[in-house]
């Protein structure tokens, strides 16, 4: 489990089929994030496999593929990267294949707004390593039950025994248990919290 | 048709004039009133009429003594001699008459024992008119004897007389008028039937006008004034009476035919008919055969027919002639006429003037008889035709009531079959006018379609150019700060430097490790490119709004001169990627083309339909960019002479293609082979309108898998014409 969220750099990924824009993109936020672009979406393709990437926009009106498309093709790889479609102009069709298809977090117009599209990038950010986290807390909190089921197991077997030091030792045992397990709920109820904000 | 004369109007002076005749006629037959029982008459017969007056003088024994006022001896071949005696001492001027006009021959000799004295010839054989009554001067010797030789076709009336000669002549002058009146009353009604015959066109008429003619001529011959006619010739003297006795048989009998309507009511008489007309035709065949008395005898027989036509109208009456009683009358009145004359000629009656007027009167009553039943029965058939006439009236009367209703009711049926044509064609016309509406309706979302795809083209194109101009110049303003921090940084350490400051060579350093961190060498390239992206997103930006101004406005119906090339190219960049980044778009353009006098709006929309449909069908048929391929060309046709004729425009996809059946059809209205929602099937059907409005010339060719290619052909003047004016308008 990593808390270093605020001091890590965002990674960027830029589709656009426009060298211009591509360059304005990296020029405007080059400071803050960490932004890759690219022109062909075969390429982008293989920029996602390489590197994790918090925060990927693409053009929709691309030729050979769309930008929705392009966000379907990449989805079952990268669920949980978060898909910004940028766009010169949209009609109700885009939009709608946007939000079903490309299940895309945001929608951004061209001429964008500098500002407003780097708020979107840091909440696609949080919104990234928020799944990014849930997912890695499922798999303590799973890792947890396994290790108490193990360890029940385990004091099973020397109750078997029978004899007075075994059952005192698995009283003790037993308490160290409970202490684990309290603190383990205590860390889920914060997490929760953490959740339910 | 109009028949028949006034007869209530004629009638009254008929009779009185009739009246009149027949006191005038009662001269007609009459000889003298004196003297006759004073002849002796004595006859001898003579079978062989070769008997000399010598030989009769000495044959004593035959003589017959001839009794009565009018002898008779009847009709015979044989020649009679008579002895006319008592005639001495009668006065000078006394004359022995013989009024007998129809006898053939006399001959009058006065003998002086066997010594012919002298003779006279007379009769109308002879045809001396002088002689209509024969009439003889005394012997001058009382002692001679006086012979009269007769010898006639006709019976051998001898009704002698002894009369003074100025009684005589008073006689033949009352005869003379008598047979004139009869013959003006004959005419007159001759004429009045002619003219009655050819008015009414009645076979009857023109009968009963042969038969008026003949029973006239019949009685002028029995007062010998045929002679009149014929002269001197003599066959006709003798056969004049059985020939016109003949002819009036089978005139009347003809006319009975006629006028009895014998075919109609009674057609077992008409046989008899038949066969007395053949009596009658014996006797005229025999008479022309030299055989007078044969003929005389054969019309005496054919008077058979008389009481034949009689008992004939009293049958066709009972039958229901209604002209039969009529002819009754009229017939019968001529028969006892008839009768009398044969009773008197016979001496059964008297000879009395008014006896002898009976004939004539007879006729003339027959005739008029006849003549008023033909008037009657014209004016029954009048009245039949009438009732006729009245009944088709009638009828038609009836049939037009029929016809009217007939009219009324087709006419209601019209009228309502009118108002259901009427609320039919005003049903279709609002169904016309809704459809109007609608495709009205339908060409404007096809236009607001197409302007929207135009926008989301421009929108989109415009947007891009815009958004890394604005995009680039808030980067360069950030570059331009940290540019602008470093060179104040090296100002500041080179001005201490300058005044030898104690931390000049630390501010230098700051200011090189500031250069360092900002990568000063980085911020300049990329101050350069952002400068750069700016200028061409500029000139992007004219560029595109360069080409919308080719359009001019997109509704506008004014005519430019605008360049082909232009509009096509500026069709392409509003398209932009749906074009241009959906498949190899191939554009050759033919420079130094002159403009085209043009709708440029329309003829833009024109160009950016087909390029989108053929752009859309290459993209059904490839999955691959690289291979769908549009080819837009434009090129200047040159006639023979190398003068430019017209501009071609061709727009060729290697799509899908079309059959024949669809290609026939994409200028129809409503016509898609898009899904349901996705065309309205108007693009081409427009875009046809605007070509045809431009005079263009269409030719489309295209074949399933392999391709379509549409060619547009302007002619270089077509729309010169009105289109000036608005040139400056238009730009």
């Amino acid at each position: 489990m990593r808390d270093n969220m605020a001091d890590e750099i965002i990674r960027v990924l830029y589709l656009d089929d426009e060298e211009a824009n591509l360059f304005s993109f990296k020029a405007a936020f080059r400071r803050e994030f960490e932004v890759h672009t690219c022109i062909e979406p075969h390429q982008a393709v293989r920029l996602m496999d390489e590197h994790e990437f918090h925060v990927v926009l693409s053009d929709q009106r691309m030729p050979r593929i769309s930008g929705v498309e392009f966000f379907e093709l990449v989805m079952p790889d990268h669920p949980d990267v978060s898909r910004v479609l940028v766009t010169g102009y949209a009609d109700t069709d885009a939009v709608v294949d946007a939000i079903n298809k490309g299940q895309v977090y945001r929608f951004v117009s061209k001429p964008w707004n500098e500002e407003e599209l780097r708020t979107v990038i840091r909440s696609g950010y949080y919104l990234n390593r928020s799944r990014v986290q849930n997912a890695e807390q499922g798999a303590e909190v799973l890792a947890m039950l396994e290790k108490l089921a193990g360890q029940v197991e385990a004091l099973d077997g020397q109750l078997a025994a029978g004899t007075p030091e075994a059952i005192s030792r698995v009283q003790q045992e037993l308490r160290n248990l409970r202490e684990g397990v309290l603190q383990e709920r205590e860390r889920y109820a914060q997490w929760m919290d953490r959740l339910g904000k | 048709m109009r028949f028949g004369p006034p007869y209530g109007r004629v009638k009254v002076p008929l009779w009185a004039f009739l009246l009149m005749a027949v006191a005038a006629l009662s001269g007609c037959g009459s000889g003298s009133g004196t003297a006759v029982d004073a002849l002796v008459l004595e006859a001898v017969e003579d079978p062989s009429g070769t008997l000399r007056p010598e030989q009769v003088h000495l044959k004593q024994g035959g003589v017959e003594r001839l009794e009565g006022a009018r002898p008779n001896l009847g009709s015979t071949d044989a020649a009679y001699w008579v002895r006319v005696s008592g005639w001495q001492g009668a006065p000078r001027n006394a004359r022995v008459v013989l009024d007998n006009p129809t006898l053939d021959s006399i001959d009058v000799f006065t003998l002086n024992g066997a010594r012919v004295l002298g003779s006279v010839r007379s009769g109308a054989a002879y045809g001396n008119p002088e002689d209509l009554i024969p009439s003889f001067a005394l012997p001058l010797n009382e002692a001679h004897e006086l012979w009269f030789r007769v010898r006639s076709t006709k019976p051998l009336l001898l009704p002698f007389s002894l009369t003074q000669v100025d009684r005589v002549e008073a006689t033949r002058r009352r005869r003379d008028l008598a047979v004139a009146l009869y013959t003006g009353m004959v005419l007159a009604i001759l004429i009045y039937n002619t003219f009655l015959a050819f008015t009414t066109g009645q076979r009857a008429y023109f009968s009963y006008l042969f038969v008026v003619l003949t029973v006239g001529l019949v009685q002028w011959c029995f007062n010998g004034y045929d002679r009149l006619i014929w002269g001197d010739f003599s066959w006709m003297a003798v056969n004049g009476l059985a020939v016109m006795g003949a002819l009036s048989g089978l005139a009347a009998l003809v006319f009975a035919r006629h006028f009895l309507e014998v075919r109609r009511y009674t057609p077992r008489w008409n046989l008899m008919i038949t066969l007395l007309l053949w009596v009658y035709a014996a006797a005229l065949i025999s008479a022309f055969l030299g055989m007078p008395s044969v003929a005389y005898n054969l019309v005496n027989l054919g008077a058979l027919s008389a009481p034949a036509m009689l008992i004939l109208s009293i049958v066709s009456w009972r039958k229901g002639n209604p002209s039969a009683p009529w002819y009754f009358v009229a017939w019968s009145i001529f028969l006892v006429a008839v009768t009398m004359q044969a009773l008197r000629d016979f001496g059964v009656m008297s000879s009395t003037p008014m006896a002898a007027a009976l004939l004539p009167i007879g006729t003339v009553l027959e005739m008029l008889l006849l003549s008023f039943a033909l008037g009657n029965r014209i004016n029954v058939l009048k009245r039949s035709s009438d009732e006729a006439n009245a009944k088709a009236l009638a009828a038609s009367l009836e049939n037009e009531r029929i016809v009217k209703e007939q009219n009324a009711e087709l006419e209601t049926r019209v009228r309502e079959r009118t108002e259901d044509l009427a609320k039919a064609n005003s049903g279709l016309s609002n169904a016309l006018h809704d459809l109007q509406g609608a495709q009205d309706q339908l060409i404007q979302t096809e236009k607001l379609a197409s302007l929207g795809q135009m926008t989301a083209g421009i929108a989109h194109e415009l947007n891009n150019p815009i958004n890394y101009v604005q995009s680039n110049a808030t980067s360069l303003r950030r570059d331009l700060e940290e540019l602008i921090q470093v060179i104040e940084a090296h100002v500041a350490a080179l001005s201490g430097l300058a005044s030898d400051a104690p931390d000049g060579m630390e501010l230098l350093a700051k200011a090189q490790d500031m250069a360092r961190t900002l990568d000063l060498s980085f911020l300049i390239e990329e101050s350069r490119q952002l400068i750069q992206g700016i200028l061409d997103g500029a000139d992007r930006t004219a560029h595109i709004v360069g080409g919308l101004r080719v359009f001019g406005r997109m509704d506008g119906d004014n005519l430019v001169a605008a360049s082909l090339g232009e509009l096509l190219e500026a069709s392409i960049t509003v398209l932009g990627d749906r074009a241009r980044s959906k498949a190899k778009l191939n554009v050759d353009l033919e420079e130094g083309l002159p403009p085209l006098w043009c709708q440029s709006g329309k003829l833009s929309q024109v160009f950016m339909n087909i390029i989108v449909n053929a752009v859309q069908a290459t993209e059904s048929r490839w999955q691959d960019v690289e291979e769908r391929k549009v080819e837009v060309g434009l090129s200047g046709v040159k006639d023979g002479a190398g003068k430019l004729q017209a501009l071609k425009v061709f727009i060729r996809d290697n799509g899908t293609g079309m059959d024949e059946v669809t290609r026939q059809r994409i200028f129809d209205p409503f016509y898609t082979t898009k899904d349901v929602g996705k065309g309205t099937g108007l693009g081409l059907s427009i875009v046809k309108g605007i070509l045809d409005d431009h005079g263009a010339q269409v030719r489309v060719e295209s074949a399933v898998g392999e391709g379509t290619e549409f060619q547009l052909l302007f002619a270089i003047d077509a729309m010169k014409g009105g289109g000036t004016q608005d040139r400056n308008e238009a730009a």
